[in-house]
Parts: structure tokens; sequence; C-alpha cells
């Protein structure tokens, strides 16, 4: 009956949504998470059938790509979920968990969707929980924030109807039959449908230029809604979307890969340049959260690029292997770090990173976890990043050896902007955690305790999973999870590699971890023996008083000041790259000046009556 | 012999609340309430019953074209339903509301009148009785919108007045030299004659177009719709963008240019245009407002253009966007304007920078105002969305990509306002001494029924539901001059 079992992951979360509404807050936990426990084991039991179109085609169907993304929905949901249950402010929590297992049923039912309608309603509404998400939020900026958010990724919910109308009537074979048009850009309206469609994949994930939204929402919105939906979920819908783009509904030519290339690059790069400088540690992650979504464009856009031969490139589907894995892993280790720092948030009463530091002894797991998913992130081996970068990297360099000159030159510079965000990266992460964690520690803060057991469970289940998947990367999520992916489409299957390069993540992950072990063993050595001195801090011979503290937040100042990259501060300070305000700008000039026209003044708007009737008699005559 | 009563009730209604009215308002209420609520009954009878077919009510013992006759069919049925469910529910909305402003008799009867006028309107099937009626809604109208009394109302009610006096003496002029060309005042009889003096239709076809045109506040007739829909009473607000603005319209330029014109393509090109300059301009006027229900007005603009526009396409499937249009627009932007008589009556104000974080204090109207906000944005899956994406597929259907762009541009535009109005009315960090106790039962109903429409009426597309209820609606308009045979031949 796996008709009931693709309706159920829907249904079953908008009736536990609903009836959260008048249950008592405890009987709603327990109910919420019981509820998400069985449609993760549901979704487990799913991965055999997932090679089936599973019925009620007309509305949902299962593949290994939604399947993929089903699952990840599930167990993100349910870790954050665990955090949520001893997290949430009062004033909040009613909503919150009313709100969380709907948001959940309808990223369900936008992956399962077989119909572009079924889609677009799922989608739509998936943008408005984001929404909703949004103005939970506290600060004064709150709603503002949640307005442009929903102004980009409501707005871009307009552009997918678009999209899939003109694709409706680019192949009218497959009807409003979502995943097999395939069409090519021969047709008239092609690149409107494809450029509409992507508005809303980009909008969704976080895509340049329309990610201007993830860094506001994740400062202003209550941590668990930006772990749950611009982290996690709303990643996964973007990039699922993206996915589907490249492997079923167009047929993607070089230009139109070389730009997704492209604009995957501008991502990574942007996003990373402007995290280094930021002071609050959310948005430093919202930004994080939008450079990383660069390397899924980049290595998703790259599927299917064809070889010199006119066959599917190995290259291409390395990358896109590899975009998928970033996927995955991107959601694991930034929801960890949104969760971390909400953490954080919750005892310190702030994500000023200037206000914070030397945290690592009171919170000394949380820091752990920290460094785990900080080091994943910045792509350091063995922790999973690495592996998907890698993989990314290696795609492109395959794909690009069939090239001409000039797009291989072009490629080049997309790959070492990817690279060079990727240390920028780590600079970045590196500012994070020493201004969290290490440092010297105000005063106000000393009795600063550890974080709740439930999120400690939360933030260590994603920690262990940043771990297992840089150990086992090749082994489980690739082979298991994302290989079946290619099925979907035969000839990339066919050509899909069998080795992924000369890399072994076990066998490197022991390298790496042995000598910490031999360290450890020596450490331990040495202090049983007594032979290590401990010593208090001193600065310039005195106690390290607060005003010596270092935060951290400054530690890349330097660059606002370097000669090409202080125009760019610039231009982003003034808000040149932020669409939403470019916008903005456009829609009140044209505001004030049909506003001007309206003076009211009568004699005015007879004429006005006048002239129009005059044109018209002119035209209909 | 239905259609009679949806003039006579509330025209009786009117009598005997002037009649019997004492200084307590109570008797105008329970007489204008219980008209409502029979015609909104009857209305629904009158639609369901129909079936698809077209009955004709001669009210006196002569016959066409010597007759006065009221035409009962499908789009006449579906005009009326709206009509009475708006204006039921704008009376209920209206009891707490209008004791705020005075207690009269007055406004009761004015109410009555103007939904006798537009009754009379959609169900005439007489152009100089259609003239008629459509007065006396305007005449109720212009005291209904300076009945706060206040120096702005006026100034808004005499520039409606003037406004409308003009686009009457055109359409005068038009009803006189229909009359010199076909010796019929009857709409199904000026349709077999016409349309052999191609002449005399291009003239009269654009006096027709400017005259309604201005009823139904299309660029550039617009001008007087911001200050009249926002001086007016609230419930009057979303009488006149709900029902009005369409009653006497819309529904007008439907009958005349599809069925007795027979949609000549000249008028249908410049539909499309005057439709989309309609979406865009008056989309880039509401982000400009502050003033809440100045920003519904500009909004109610942009929405008619979005009808105008998927009439002017006539394809099928457009007559369908447009019809379904019509009816979602009357629900969500007379629940807008209720949500924002409903800030007014508690802050006292309608400007949106002295408004804020109303979201704690009055709740039914937040979350009201929310879905209202969702369902003219065109968001899944409220009723605007369904509309919409029936306008832009059928938009693309007939090869006009550009107007598609346009009302996603509109569509994109409209939640950008809605959103601001969200943003400083019912976020941020302000406080008022106000609770949503001050409001009556009555509003709460209001707003809340007809949010419950904005989530709901998306399954009137369930393909049993549509052929039923929407699909005869669109046969009345697409089939244009079968109205003739349908009329006549219905004698």
């Amino acid at each position: 009956m796996g008709t009931n079992e693709l309706l159920l992951l829907v249904t079953i979360p908008v009736g536990i949504g609903l009836i959260n509404i008048i249950l008592p807050n405890i009987l709603k936990k327990i109910l919420t998470f019981g509820g998400l426990a069985y449609l993760l084991s549901l979704t487990i039991q799913l991965y055999s059938k997932a090679n089936l179109s599973l019925s009620y085609k007309m509305i949902f169907a299962l593949d290994q790509l939604s399947w993929l993304t089903v699952a990840f929905i599930q167990l993100l949901g349910l870790i954050i979920l665990i955090y949520s249950l001893k997290s949430m402010d009062e004033v909040n929590e009613r909503s919150y968990f009313v709100l969380f297992p709907l948001t959940l049923a309808f990223c369900n039912g936008a992956v399962l969707s077989a119909n572009s309608i079924v889609l677009m309603i799922f989608w739509g509404l998936s943008g408005i929980s984001l929404y909703l998400f949004g103005v939970m939020g506290r600060s004064e900026s709150a709603s503002q924030s949640a307005r442009k958010t929903f102004l980009i990724v409501g707005g871009s919910d307009v552009f997918l109807i678009l999209g899939f109308v003109l694709l409706r009537f680019i192949n009218t074979n497959s009807g409003w039959a979502l995943w097999n048009s395939e069409v090519s850009f021969n047709a008239n309206f092609s690149y409107l449908a494809f450029f509409s469609i992507l508005i809303a994949a980009f909008a969704k994930a976080g895509g340049f230029p329309l990610h201007t939204w993830v860094p506001d929402f994740s400062k202003d919105a209550p941590v668990e809604g930006v772990a749950f939906l611009p982290a996690s979920l709303d990643k996964l819908l973007g990039i699922y979307l993206l996915a589907r783009m490249v492997m079923s509904l167009f047929i993607l030519h070089i230009y139109l890969q070389m730009m997704l290339l492209t604009l995957g690059a501008l991502t990574v790069i942007f996003a990373v340049m402007m995290a280094l400088l930021q002071h609050n540690g959310k948005k430093l992650l919202g930004y994080h959260a939008v450079s990383q979504v660069g390397y899924m464009i980049m290595g998703v856009g790259l599927g299917g690029m064809l070889a010199a031969n006119g066959q599917v490139a190995a290259g291409g589907i390395i990358a896109f292997i590899g975009g998928l894995f970033h996927l995955l892993n991107n959601t694991i280790y930034k929801t960890s770090l949104f969760l971390i720092m909400g953490s954080v948030e919750k005892k310190a009463g702030t994500c000023d990173l200037d206000k914070l530091g030397g945290l690592g002894t009171k919170m000394p797991i949380t820091f752990m976890f920290a460094m785990i998913s900080a080091l994943a992130i910045s792509g350091i081996p063995p922790f999973n990043g690495f592996y998907s970068k890698w993989l990314i990297y290696q795609g492109i360099i395959n794909v690009l050896k069939d090239l001409s000159v000039g797009f291989q030159i072009w490629g080049l510079l997309c790959l070492i902007l990817a690279i060079f965000g990727s240390a920028l990266t780590l600079a970045s992460f590196m500012k994070f955690l020493h201004a969290i964690f290490l440092g010297k520690r105000q005063a106000i803060h000393n009795n600063i305790t550890e974080a709740p057991t439930f999120q400690l469970i939360a933030n260590g289940i994603l920690a262990i999973i940043c771990v297992i998947f840089g150990i086992v990367a090749i082994r489980i999520p690739i082979m298991k999870l994302i290989n079946p992916v290619l099925n979907i489409k035969p000839e990339w299957s066919i050509a899909a590699p069998t080795l992924f390069g000369t890399y072994f993540p076990e066998l490197f992950s022991f390298l790496v971890i042995l000598p910490f072990i031999l360290g450890l063993i020596v450490f331990l050595i040495l202090i049983k023996k007594k032979r290590v001195r401990m010593d208090t801090n001193y600065i310039g011979g005195q106690e390290p008083v607060e005003k010596f503290r270092i935060s951290g937040t400054g530690f890349y100042n330097e660059i606002r000041d370097m000669a090409p990259l202080k125009f760019f501060y610039m231009w982003a300070d003034k808000k040149f790259f932020d669409i939403y305000d470019i916008l903005r700008g456009i829609s009140l000039f044209f505001a004030k000046l049909f506003k001007a026209l309206h003076t009211g003044q009568l004699q005015f708007y007879c004429l006005w009556i006048l002239i129009g009737m005059m044109v018209l008699l002119k035209i209909v005559k | 012999m239905i259609l009679p009563y949806f003039i006579i009730i509330p025209l009786l209604a009117a009598f005997l609340i002037t009649l019997f009215s004492r200084e307590k308002d109570y008797w105008s209420i329970t007489v204008s309430t219980i008209a409502s609520a029979t015609m909104l009954v009857l209305s629904i009878v009158c639609f369901i019953t129909l079936k698809g077919e077209t009955f004709i009510y001669n009210l006196s013992g002569w016959k066409i074209p010597f007759t006065i006759c009221l035409v009962r069919d499908s789009l006449s049925c579906f005009m009326i339903v709206i009509i009475q469910l708006i204006s039921f529910t704008s009376l209920l909305f209206s009891v707490n509301y209008i004791r705020h402003i005075s207690s009269s008799w007055k406004y009761y009867s004015l109410f009555m009148f103007l939904v006798a006028g537009m009754n009379g309107v959609v169900s005439t099937g007489d152009i100089f009785n259609l003239f008629v009626f459509m007065e006396i809604a305007l005449f109720a109208a212009y005291a209904l919108v300076s009945y706060g009394g206040k120096a702005f109302e006026f100034e808004a009610a005499f520039k409606y007045a003037v406004i409308g006096s003009i686009s009457s003496t055109l359409i005068l002029v038009g009803i006189g030299i229909t009359y010199s060309a076909t010796s019929s005042l009857t709409l199904a009889h000026i349709a077999q004659v016409l349309p052999q003096k191609p002449d005399i239709l291009v003239w009269v076809g654009v006096l027709f177009l400017v005259g309604f045109g201005i009823k139904a506040a299309i660029m550039p007739f617009h001008a007087w719709l911001p200050d009249a829909h926002s001086s007016a009473p609230a419930p009057i607000s979303s009488m006149l963008s709900g029902v009005l603005i369409k009653a006497l319209g819309i529904y007008v330029l439907i009958r005349l240019f599809f069925n007795v014109f027979g949609a000549p393509p000249v008028f249908m090109n410049i539909f499309m245009v005057l439709g989309a300059a309609s979406i865009i301009i008056a989309s880039f006027l509401a982000i400009g407002q502050w003033d809440m229900k100045r920003l519904l007005a500009y909004s109610s603009i942009s929405q008619i253009g979005f009808i105008l526009l998927a009439l002017g396409i006539s394809t099928k499937l457009a007559i369908l966007g447009a019809v379904f249009h019509i009816f979602n627009h009357a629900i969500f932007k007379s629940l807008l304007f209720y949500n924002a008589g409903s800030i007014e009556m508690a802050i006292g104000t309608r400007d949106l920078r002295e408004m804020g974080n109303l979201k704690s204090v009055l709740p039914v109207t937040y979350s009201t105002s929310l879905i209202g906000t969702l369902s003219v944005s065109g968001l899944p899956p409220f009723n605007g969305f369904f509309s919409k994406l029936i306008i832009i597929v059928a938009c693309v259907q007939a090869g006009y990509i550009t107007y598609a762009t346009i009302a996603i541009i509109g569509s994109l535009l409209t939640l950008a306002y809605f959103l601001k109005v969200q943003r400083y009315a019912f976020h941020g960090d302000k406080l008022f001494d106000v609770s949503e106790k001050s409001i009556g039962g009555g509003m709460k109903f209001a707003m809340l029924f007809l949010a419950l429409l904005c989530v709901v009426t998306g399954v009137l597309l369930i393909p049993a539901l549509r052929q039923s209820m929407l699909d005869p609606i669109v046969d009345t308009i697409f089939n244009k001059t079968e109205y003739i045979k349908l009329v006549l031949g219905s004698l």
C-alpha cells in the first residue's frame, strides 16, 4: 500500500499540527515527537520502494531523489524537534508546535508532488510557514526581515507558477505531470520557463542574487525556525528543485551549465566575504548558509554535462553527486551550528560576538560539537564537508578537461573562487569559535552552564553524523543514498564512475585521528607523572583583565580597507547587491511618479477621462 | 418569479425602516438583517435551481421589445449571490461598527437602497432600467460615502458624485444613441440589431466603455475610487470595492460587450491593455500608500485589472479565471476592508505608521487579515491563487506571454504592499491598550466567515463543482450573443 504511505507523510504531520492547536504543551511535544519518529521509520521503510513510482501519480509519487530529500526532511525535523523540546520561550511555544509539523507536511508534500499544481501549492505553503516562523522573532527588525524573506521567497512562487505554466504548454504531452518534460531550449519561451523555475529554486535555497533574505532572517527569527527552514528544509527543497530541473525538466546546454557554475561560485565568494566581517553570530551563520549553497549549485548544475564525444561526462556526474552530498552535509552541520548558536544565545542572552567569548570551559560539550561542525563546514578532512567539496572540485576539473580553452579559463576561475571561498570559510569559523568559546570570558557570563540535555542530544547526533558521513563517505552516503538517485536517468547511471578518485576516507580518517590519539596518550602519561606545568594566563606580565579581552570579531577588519575589496564592502553597505533593496527602490520610484499624477484635483481627473475617451475613440475608429 | 424579490425585498425593507424607525437602531438592524438573510438564502436557491437555463420575467403585459424585463441567467444569478453574500456580512459588520459613528436608521435604509440598486442592475434585461437602478445604487453610495460627516468624507463623496455624474451622462448618451439606432432598450433586442450598424457600435462601445469603465474604476478612469473607498465607513468600503464596482462596472461591461456586442476584438484588445495598465500602475500606487484603506482601494483597481485582462483574452479558460476572480475578490477585499475597519475602530487610525503590534491585541483581525493578504496575493492554497493561476494559464495558452508576465509582476507587487500592511499594522513593538472585546461579535463573525471562504472556495474548481457552478456562467459569457436566442427564445 505505497499509496497510503506517501499520503501519510503529509496527512500525519498535518493532523498533528491541527491537534496541537488544542493540546496542552506537554502532550503536544509527546505527540509531535511520536509522530515524527514514526514518519522517520516510515521513510526508512520506503527506501526499498524508492525504485518504484508509487501510485497516486496524479498527486504524489516517489523516486530515489524524492526519497533522499524526504528522508533528510524527517531526520532533520526529528533532530530539531528534540532540540526544541526544551528550548522555546513560552510565548512562541504554542504556535511553534502547531507550525512545526505543518511545515514538515508542506515540505514533504512539495517533494512528493507528482503534479506541478500540487507542487506549487505545497511550495507556497512552505513559504508561508517560513514567514510565520520569521514573525515569531522578538527583535525590532524581525518583522522587517520576515517581510523581506516572504517577498523574496513568496514572490519567487509566482515565477514558479509562470515557469510551470509555460512548461505545461511547451511540452503538451506531459500535461501537468512533473518529471518527464525534458524540455530542450529550441522551444519558444523555454528560457523564460527555465529562469522562472530557477528563480524559485534559488530563492528557496538562497542562491545569489536571491540570497539576501537568509542572513537577515537568520539574525532575527527564533533559532529553531532558522535551523528548521533556511538551514535545512529550504536548502533541501531548493536544491531538490534544481536537481529536478537538471535531471528531468530541462536538457541543459553548456552555456546554461557554465552560468550555473558561475552563479554558484559567486554565491560562495560573495557570501563568505560578507560572513568574515559579521559581528552577529546568527547573521554570520546565515551568510555561510548562503555560501554553502554555492557549492551545491556548482555541483548539481554541472550534472549531465556532455563530454566531447556527446556522451554524458563522468565529471558532470561526479560534480552532481558532490553537489547532492554537499546538500546533505550542509543541512547537518549548518543545522548543528545554528542550534549551537541558539544554545549559546539562550545561555548568554546574546549572539553578538563582541559580547561573547571564553564559553568553552563553561559549555565544553557544546564547544566540542561546534568545533566538529565548524571543521566540517570548512572542508577539513576527515569530516563530511571535505569530501563533498572534493568531489565537486574533481567534477569541475574533470568536466573542464574536454572543453575549449575559453570554457576552461572560465571554469577554472569559478573553481579558484570556490576553493578560496572554502579557505575563507575556515578563517571565518576560526573567528566564530574564538569569539564564542575561546579568549577571556566576560564576568557576566561566569555563571553560564552547559546547554540542556535535549539540546546536547540534538547537537550530539548532528556532530556524530558529521563524523560518520566523513569517515564512511563513500560506503554509506554516496553508494547507498546518492548513487541510487542516478537510476532516475539511466545514461547518468552508466556514466557514473565506480571509483571516486584516490581518496580513501576510512584510511585517511585513521591517519588523521591517530596522531591525536597518540598525543592524548602522551599528554595523559605526562599528566600522571606531573611533568606538565599548569600556570595562570598573563598578558605583558599582568593578570589578563577584561579590558585586554580580544573578542575575535576584529580578526579580519583589515580586508574592509584593502584596495579592491573596499569597493565591494562599500557597495554592499549601500545595499547594491541586495535585490530586495534594488527592487524596493524601483518600486518606490514608480510609486512616487504615479502619486505625483494623482493631485486630488477634480478637474485634472476629468481631463484624464476626456483624454482617455479620445484615445479610445481614435483606436476604435 | 424569484428574481423580482431581490428588488422588492430591499426596497420594502428601506421603506419599513424609514417608516417605523425610532431613536434606537434595533428596528432598522432587525429589518435589514432579516431582509438581507432572506435574500442570501433566496439567491443561493436562485443560483442552484437555475441549472444553466435562462428565464425572463416581463413586468407587464407587454412583450419584448416593449416590456421591462428581468433576465435570470447564470451570470445574473452569480452576481446576485455575490451581492447578497457581501451585503449580509457587511450588515453584520455594520451593527457595531456604525454605532461608533451614529445609531441612525438612515444608514440601514441607504444600505437597502444600495442593495436594491445593485440587484436591479444585474437582474434587468433592459438598458434604461439598468441605468435607473444604477443611479439608485449610486445615490445611496454617494450618501453612504459621506456618512461619517467629516470634511474629507464630504469631499470624497462630492468627487465621487461629480465623476459618477460624468460617467452616467456618457452612459445616458450611449443609451440615447443606441435607442435611436435600434428603437429598443431591451438588451437582447439591441444585440440583434446593433451589429448591423458598425459605426454606431463604435461610438456606443466607447461611450459605454468609458462610462462603465469609470464605475469599474479601470485605469485611467479610476481617480474617484481611492477617495471614495477610503473615506466611506468600512462596511460600505467593502460593499463598494467588493461588489459595487463589479455589479455596476464589470458585470455591465461583460453583459454589453460580450452578450450584446459579441466581444468585438478591438474592444477585447483594449480590455487587455487597460487591464494590464490597471494591474501595474495601481499596484505601484498602493505600495506608496500609508492610509490602509486607500491602499486597499488601489488594490481593488489592480485586481479589477486582472479581471479585465482575463476578459480581454476572452478564451473559455480566461473567462473562467475572470468569473472566479470576481467572486474571490469580492470575498477577500471585503474581508480586508473589515480588517481595516476593525483596526480603525480599535485604535482610531487608518495610518499604518501609527499602528503596530496589533497581532497581540487583535488576534482575530490579525489572523483573518493574514488569510486575506495571502489570498489577494495569490498564494496557495487560498482562493486568489486559483483564480490568478487560471488567468496566467489562460494568458500563456492564448500566447500572451507578456500579459502573463505582467500578471506575475502584479501578483508580486500585491504581495509587497500587503506585507507592508502586515508589517506596520500587526508586528513591531508598539503597545496599545485595546482588546478585541471592543469589537462586536458581528464584526468578528463577518471576518471569520469571509476568511473561511478564502480558504475553502478553491474547491469550486473541483471538476464536478466547477461544471455545475462556474461553467454555466462561463458559457453564458463565452457564447456571447447566444444570449439573444436564450432571451428572445424563452419568451
